[in-house]
């Protein structure tokens, strides 16, 4: 299944590394890493950063990681994000790979491979068509979706290749000490970029304390962030599932003093919705966010969602309190406001997402 | 509560002689059925003081289809519920229910419904609904019990409703899209050639299948299938948390009974879009009188005239990305 040398690129991992970092920063939108968060990965991942160029010391003997030569991207339309960093991550490791776009585009991550050096180039084809012969010559297929492309694709792979599907996944932010409201804008900007479409897109934010006056003034903030960026235009049927979502809780408020709503007044925008009742609720999507008080145990209030948690943006972002949201599920805590900034070393979906593309090969000398 | 439970049986009694006569002076009808409501309705009511009182029966505040499933909404009281008609529940999004302490005006707006529509009022009906006996929760079996009386159903019952097509005189078919396309395909290779004054009424879509086929598809196989040209088919258009259906014939515009109204309208300003615009498609059903008569659904329309061009819900409008199979697993 796989062949020493995983590809044909002709540099070291730094060399692959260097080139991804300047290519990847045409797209600081994306958060792109360097190459010694790159390397930090292989290192932190495969345990030397040689790893793939030839064997290493281990344990008394010696082992070299293998990539899986030819990877098959299937990305989904959500967010450029996770495109830029997967197709990253098999260049890193030096394999080939095909990449499929969602048919309806991914803007200028599509042209990625032309702001590779050559050699690196090589080892990119794009379409956003599965082109013939992909699924059979892909060693490893990395596939985003929802739930039924991933599962459908699962059962499609042939046995002996790697699979690593990145399915639904859920977020949400705690504030468990803002008095002043400081985390607002931060939390504003999480729910808003992207316009809730990626995984780490909070629908929900439990707040200690003032959690009606929080929401009041994250509405605030959020148009802010409408005026300054836009939500994404919205289809008829987009507006008539955000419209739909905002008559029903205004009825449901009309109906319980525990509920306000605060909402841009037209459609593309944003929809802030404050409720007593702390039992999670899924966003509509489009800057649309949920504020409810913190309960004394969240946990009990996450339902079904607890299986599907994706992050956890905290203020204030100390280690003791992710400590007290470390059992909710998430693979990732982080300070609210960098919600949407995840690091090329983060465990998505709480693997090593390099080490899944790689077999290891040990060597037990007798001399 | 006697006086509510009183007050909406005179209520109804006056709104079924209404509705027998054809039903005039809609818009006076129509703001009595909206204060009567909201008096008697407290959810409604409460929703309603927070908007601008309606100068027309236009402006009358519409319920999100959505509420059905969030709570209980009656014009009635709660003791005198006979019956609870649930929604299929296929979108993943957990059972919308639609209560009735008398089924008279339901039944009365399938019947007149029907028949205002062109249909044979007692045309030889065969139904490919499931029995009322068999999904009492279905609003769809209960019409096509009172459609279909004394007939059975053959639901799933591919053969021996080809072996009664094969003998009959003409009839009229009535089925959901789905299970048309269940008997279409039993069929195979093989056609039946139904009597020239025979039709069909589809409806209901293909919910929560993936099994999905475009109109013109679907009314190619009812020729191929069954010698009806698209002209001898109708579809029907109707929901749980409605009591009266719009028909169309073939590919024409969906239009409903005298009673009932629909507007296309804008999902923000909730105005109504103009001639030839799509919009969201919000009713007025008179006959919904022991819930709430003013509904907005989540399915688009064109404006045509004073009907409407059915386009459904939008499926590229569901919550995209990460949360869609989340929201299904909390419902």
């Amino acid at each position: 299944m796989f062949e020493i040398g995983g590809g044909d690129a002709l540099v070291t991992t730094r060399e692959r590394a260097l080139a991804l970092a300047e290519a990847a920063a045409r797209f600081p939108e994306l958060c792109p890493p360097s190459a010694d968060e790159m390397m930090a990965a292989i290192q932190g991942e495969l345990g030397h950063e040689e790893a793939l160029e030839g064997f290493q010391k281990y344990h008394g003997g010696f082992t070299q990681a293998i990539p899986a030569r030819t990877i098959l991207h299937i990305v989904s339309g959500n967010t450029p994000h996770a495109a830029l960093q997967t197709m990253l991550r098999g260049l890193l490791l030096g394999s080939r790979n095909f990449v499929k776009f969602p048919s309806n585009g991914l803007g200028a991550l599509e042209e990625f491979s032309s702001f590779l050096p050559a050699e690196l180039a090589a080892l990119l084809e794009c379409s956003r068509e599965i082109r013939p012969g992909w699924k059979e010559q892909a060693e490893a297929w990395v596939v985003f979706g929802d739930d039924r492309t991933v599962a459908m694709l699962r059962a499609e792979c042939p046995a002996g290749r790697i699979f690593e599907g990145h399915g639904h996944r859920v977020s949400f932010a705690v504030v468990f000490d803002d008095p002043e409201f400081q985390s607002c804008a931060g939390a504003a900007r999480d729910v808003s970029l992207f316009d809730q479409a990626g995984c780490m897109s909070p629908h929900g934010i439990y707040v200690a304390g003032d959690a009606l006056g929080y929401a009041s003034r994250l509405a605030v903030e959020m148009e802010a962030c409408h005026v300054a960026v836009p939500a994404r235009p919205l289809s008829m049927g987009d507006r008539v599932r955000i419209a739909e979502a905002r008559d029903a809780l205004a009825f449901e408020a009309a109906n319980s003093p525990g509920t306000r709503i605060w909402q841009s007044s037209g459609l593309p925008g944003w929809t802030v919705v404050y409720e007593e009742d702390t039992k999670f609720r899924v966003s509509p999507l489009d800057r649309f966010v949920f504020v409810k008080p913190l309960p004394a145990d969240i946990s009990s209030v996450l339902g079904e969602i607890r299986h599907v948690v994706g992050g956890i943006g905290i203020f204030p972002a100390s280690l003791e309190h992710a400590e007290k949201t470390v059992g909710l599920g998430a693979s990732r805590i982080c300070p609210i406001g960098k919600m949407q900034e995840t690091p090329f070393t983060w465990h998505a979906d709480s693997r090593q997402n390099l080490a899944a593309l790689v077999r290891w090969v040990d060597f037990e000398p007798d001399v | 509560m006697s006086d509510l439970s009183n007050s909406y049986a005179e209520f109804e009694s006056e709104v079924s002689r209404w509705m027998a006569a054809g039903a005039g002076d809609f818009e006076e009808m129509a703001m009595r059925v909206f204060e009567f409501q909201r008096s008697a309705c407290v959810e409604y009511g409460r929703f309603c003081a927070e908007k601008p009182a309606p100068s027309d029966w236009r402006e009358i505040p519409a319920v999100p289809v959505d509420i059905f499933r969030r709570m209980a909404l009656r014009s009635f009281p709660a003791e005198r519920t006979i019956r609870t008609f649930r929604t299929s529940g296929t979108t993943g999004e957990g059972f919308g229910e639609h209560h009735f302490c008398s089924l008279s005006l339901y039944e009365q707006a399938a019947k007149f419904g029907w028949a205002n529509a062109g249909l044979p009022a007692d045309g030889n009906v065969v139904s490919l609904i499931a029995s009322a006996a068999d999904c009492p929760h279905s609003s769809l079996s209960q019409m096509a019990s009172w459609l279909a009386p004394g007939g059975r159903s053959f639901f799933g019952e591919w053969e021996q409703l080809a072996e009664r097509l094969e003998s009959a005189d003409d009839v009229v078919l009535f089925g959901t899209a789905l299970a048309f396309l269940d008997f279409f395909e039993s069929l195979g290779a093989r056609g039946l050639f139904l009597p020239s004054g025979s039709l069909a009424v589809e409806t209901g879509g293909y919910k929560g299948t993936r099994r999905e086929m475009p109109k013109e598809d679907l009314y190619r196989l009812f020729e191929t299938k069954l010698g009806l040209a698209a002209e001898s088919v109708w579809n029907e258009y109707g929901m749980t948390e409605l009591t009266s259906q719009f028909y169309s014939r073939g590919f024409g515009a969906h239009c409903g009974p005298p009673w009932c109204r629909a507007l296309v309208v804008d999902p923000v300003s909730g105005r109504e879009v103009g001639e030839g615009e799509t919009g969201v498609l919000q009713i007025f059903d008179a006959a919904n009188l022991g819930s709430v008569s003013a509904i907005r659904t989540r399915d688009l329309g064109i404006r045509r005239g004073a009907g409407f061009e059915l386009i459904g819900r939008d499926p590229a409008a569901l919550p995209r990305g990460c949360s869609r199979s989340a929201e299904e697993m909390l419902s």
